[in-house]
């Protein structure tokens, strides 16, 4: 049998090594989320220049995990790639399909409920969770 | 595109894992080339060419079998 020698830095290593990493800034992200969602009621009363900070460091962590993410998909190969384009086109898609419609129901009260940026983020996630889904089974 | 990946692999006796470990992509990107479902890059077929000690046209071939070279004659 003729021996292949795999490169120094194997691909699955290194894309995990970015999964991890990208977790990582992702929970970072979520705690300062959670710190300037309840920080200023339950932590500092309201104060305003802890709040400011607060926002500050929700501000710089999100371009970490901005960076990292950018840092992950450059390091994904070219099938991975066109699987993510693909999740990131669907989810923008439906975003714009199903966001502004509710939008303006919602403003008209034709649906009880209100158009809050939590529910868009979810289905965006929820979206991109099946368009990735649906990628990776398409070329399995 | 049509390609002989899969039995130059077979016939070298590696496994996905390992040719996707040379050519630094994953395992799912050597079966979905293999299967015909994805077309790869330029860049990787010079790196699969390379690694086979063949020409691009001896591997990779067009939908009805003809490879480049055989077009140009």
């Amino acid at each position: 049998m003729n021996q292949l020698r795999p490169l120094e830095s194997g691909y699955q290593s290194r894309t995990m090594t970015n999964i991890v990493r990208l977790a990582c800034w992702n929970g970072a992200w979520v705690g300062t989320c959670a710190l300037i969602a309840f920080g200023p009621k339950f932590l500092w009363n309201r104060t305003l220049l802890f709040t400011l900070l607060a926002v500050g460091l929700n501000v710089c962590v999100g371009v970490g995990m901005l960076l990292s993410n950018k840092k992950y998909v450059e390091g994904l190969d070219e099938l991975q790639r066109r699987v993510y384009l693909n999740g990131l086109a669907i989810t923008v898609g439906v975003s714009l399909i199903a966001g502004v419609p509710i939008s303006v129901m919602a403003g008209y009260g034709v649906i009880p409920c209100k158009a809050d940026i939590a529910c868009l983020m979810m289905l965006m996630a929820l979206t991109f969770l099946v368009s990735m889904l649906y990628g990776t089974w398409r070329y399995r | 595109m049509k390609n002989r990946l899969k039995v130059l692999r077979a016939e070298r006796d590696w496994t996905q894992a390992q040719l996707a470990d040379a050519l630094d992509v994953s395992r799912q990107t050597i079966n979905a080339i293999e299967t015909g479902k994805f077309d790869p890059s330029l860049q990787l077929a010079f790196r699969a060419s390379r690694l086979f000690g063949m020409r691009i046209e001896e591997i990779f071939h067009d939908e009805d079998g003809r490879s480049l070279a055989t077009e140009i004659k």
